[in-house]
């Protein structure tokens, strides 16, 4: 064992090592994970930085600067970006996962480590991140510290770019260009190529008449100037020959850049919706006890109006564009998503997210399609799934739909009681539909508040202006349904955990809330 | 209590649960239904549906409604068909409860101004249900077992007769509680027709005619009426 290189020793030190993967998944997150709650915070600081230093750098080209802020910008900015492009390397891969499979992999064939072959592949794993373009951005940006050399201050730019790795918008936009490359390269190309021609055809005609153009680099400046419809009026072709060569890039220049700007247009029309998207989802994947609503038809939209006056979190889902942008526009998280597929649960994030999931589309088959998708992810998800039809329902018991809601039944029973109740029947639809300010509401005995441990007769209700129901009882044992006791005994000792059912006004209800 | 006839305008979804929880209920039930594709399901199940064209006034009269002692449910399939149902009907029986289904706000409304004594709206009540499961266990517990399991809590309305024991006697005088009654609400016919809630703001004296609104288990509930009445 002892002929391990000490490079592999301290691999395998290091991938037994909790600490160290602990410190360096904190980094990770801070640098790269914009889902981490203080990333924002790192970014939000080094956009403050670039900006100082920046804002010191320009002012320096004309007037002194103080001392302390020179210092500041020469030792705390630079060292603060050196610090940031060594971490960014280092989290950027694993190097002792390399070397521990090399070394495995030489060791079941039999054959010797060779360390050179170890650095090299080491070496080009991480040039793979230096060699990229924000690494790349992030060194340039360290260089104007040198003072030495006064040209280096052109590379300020390099630090204003460098804001771009922080910023989320910003680099959306430069998504959506990457995403239409090879159109604009195209464009820039065929650009490129007719300021080579028009410049070269100007250099040629007035090269030696044309007293402001005094080598092929003017004429190059002249036909990009005129091409881009900018016209300085700088340079001007003297000959008709010219003239004529400046008409023809002319007529083409405008033709180019309304093309460009369609391109670019078109990649952001098309991609508006999903930035949309991401954002919901950045939004939806910090929340804890989440509810996922799907279908926002009739039902769905009643329900999201109680979950927001209950304030539920909740996102919308719904196979229909059309719906989701009105949930959009009534001010939810809404995405556009099939929720008989895993994929969008798995997105939000099934393991801690997702507490609820309401099964509310329109259709039976839907609903008990998703219910499935849901409950085979996740069980301990609960679901509650709406159906119109008795058989329906059966089915949906028997992969376990932790509520069952029938509309048609909900109203059929209401109906009942109207038939022989009418009164009964308006108190109800009172009290159930919110009619009134007096309102069925549950108060939650915690325990050792002022209700533990108190007999129902000690509690005055009458006082309380409350009419009191009964009890859900807290332990589990006794049954889900046979915990509620209704109307109990006035000795009846009331525990923590446990939940009185009270009809009452809102106001009456919000004072003994307070209470408990 | 009378036995009503009760008459449900439709057979779909609606009227069939209707129709179930209806059963147990003990009423005279007949069913009208406009449309042939539901009328196969009720064959089934051995129930005759009475077919008519909700157009003409003469068949809708053919069904012999009694305005003062019959109860109607309009659950028609459709919105247009309802409202147009619930307008005909309001237009024949000028005193008639009728009592249509809706689907949203928008549709209570213009069923009411149609002419619907009471609207149930389904979906009103299905959103209350299914937010009330996220937030408030409890009440859902409380509400399934008065409304929708029906089986050992109801709740019910009691008009006090003449001569009761209650009569002169006020709220907080009564010890309900011992009786196993939980009082909600009371409908006092000296002072209006509509009805308060008896959460101890008012201390109401109870005269005959008034309706009691109360929550109870069935037996106590039947105790309660027969004391009532026995004096």
């Amino acid at each position: 064992m002892d002929n391990k290189p000490w490079l592999v020793s301290l691999a395998y030190y290091l991938a037994s090592s909790r600490k160290y993967q602990k410190i360096k998944d904190f980094f990770y997150n801070l640098l790269e994970n914009s889902h981490y709650k203080y990333n924002k915070f790192f970014n939000i600081f080094m956009i403050i930085v670039v900006l100082v230093s920046v804002t010191s750098l320009v002012i320096d080209v004309q007037y002194d600067i103080p001392n302390w802020l020179n210092n500041f910008d020469l030792y705390f900015v630079t060292i603060v970006f050196i610090i940031e492009y060594i971490l960014r390397i280092w989290v950027y891969s694993d190097i002792k996962k390399i070397i521990i499979e090399e070394y495995e992999e030489r060791i079941f064939f039999g054959k010797k480590l060779s360390l050179v072959r170890l650095y090299i592949k080491i070496f080009k794993d991480k040039w793979s991140y230096v060699s990229s373009l924000p690494s790349i951005i992030d060194l340039l940006a360290i260089l104007p510290s040198y003072r030495g050399l006064r040209a280096l201050r052109v590379l300020i730019l390099f630090r204003a770019f460098k804001m771009l790795r922080y910023t989320k918008s910003l680099t959306g936009f430069l998504d959506v260009l990457k995403r239409k490359k090879t159109e604009l390269l195209t464009l820039f190309t065929l650009a490129g190529f007719f300021i080579f021609i028009a410049g070269i055809m100007l250099y040629v005609i007035e090269g030696n008449k044309n007293p402001h153009i005094h080598n092929l680099f003017d004429a190059f400046y002249w036909a990009l100037v005129t091409i881009s419809t900018v016209g300085y009026g700088d340079i001007v072709p003297v000959t008709p020959e010219g003239r004529a060569v400046s008409m023809l890039i002319i007529a083409t220049g405008v033709g180019l850049i309304a093309f460009i700007t369609s391109v670019i247009v078109s990649a952001f029309s098309e991609r508006i919706s999903s930035l949309r998207e991401e954002k919901v989802f950045q939004d939806v994947s910090k929340k804890r006890h989440l509810t996922v609503l799907c279908g926002y038809g009739l039902l769905g939209r009643l329900i999201a109006k109680g979950l927001e006056k209950e304030k539920i979190d909740f996102i919308v889902l719904d196979i229909d564009e059309k719906m989701t942008a009105l949930a959009d526009n009534d001010g939810y998280y809404a995405l556009n998503a099939d929720a008989t597929k895993s994929k969008i649960f798995e997105e939000i994030g099934l393991k801690d997210n997702i507490a609820h999931v309401l099964c509310m589309t329109s259709d039976d088959i839907q609903n008990a399609f998703i219910a499935v998708n849901v409950k085979s992810l996740n069980q301990n998800i609960v679901v509650t799934a709406r159906c119109s039809d008795s058989d329906v329902a059966k089915k949906l018991a028997f992969v376990k739909v932790d509520h069952i809601i029938m509309p048609e039944d909900i109203a059929g029973k209401m109906g009942v009681v109207y038939a022989g109740e009418p009164a009964a029947f308006e108190v109800l639809l009172s009290i159930i539909e919110h009619k009134h300010k007096t309102q069925i509401d549950e108060i939650h005995i915690t325990a050792e508040s002022y209700f533990d441990g108190k007999s129902i007769k000690e509690i005055d209700f009458n006082s309380l202006r409350l009419i009191f129901l009964g009890v859900v009882k807290a332990n589990k044992e006794m049954g889900d349904f046979g915990s509620f006791i209704f109307n109990p005994q006035k000795e009846y000792i009331l525990h923590g955990g446990d939940k009185l059912v009270c009809i009452g006004y809102q106001t009456a209800i919000a004072n003994v809330k307070r209470m408990v | 209590m009378q036995k009503n006839n009760i008459i449900i305008f439709g057979y779909e979804t609606f009227g069939q649960y209707l129709y179930e929880s209806l059963l147990d209920a003990d009423y005279n039930i007949k069913i009208v239904s406009f449309d042939d594709k539901f009328t196969s399901k009720a064959k089934e199940q051995n129930i005759d549906i009475i077919k008519i064209d909700i157009k003409k006034d003469s068949d809708i009269q053919s069904l012999n409604i009694d305005e003062y002692h019959d109860l109607l449910y309009c659950a028609m399939p459709k919105t247009a068909d309802n409202l147009f149902l619930v307008l005909t009907l309001r237009a024949l029986y000028k005193d008639a409860i009728i009592i249509a289904m809706s689907n949203s706000h928008e549709n209570t409304r213009k069923l009411r101004y149609a002419g619907a004594s009471n609207i149930v709206d389904m979906y009103e009540a299905t959103s209350r249900r299914v937010v009330n499961i996220l937030t408030k266990p409890a009440v859902t517990k409380v509400l399934d077992e008065i409304v929708y399991k029906q089986n050992r809590l109801k709740m019910a309305e009691i008009k006090i007769p003449k001569n009761s024991p209650l009569v002169g006697r006020s709220i907080e005088d009564v010890d309900f509680k011992e009786m196993g009654i939980v009082l909600i609400a009371i409908i006092d016919e000296a002072l209006d027709h509509k009805f308060s809630f008896t959460d101890h703001r008012i201390n109401h004296r109870l005269d005959d005619n008034d309706t009691l609104v109360v929550v109870a288990m069935r037996d106590d509930l039947e105790i309660f009426k027969s004391n009532l009445q026995n004096v």
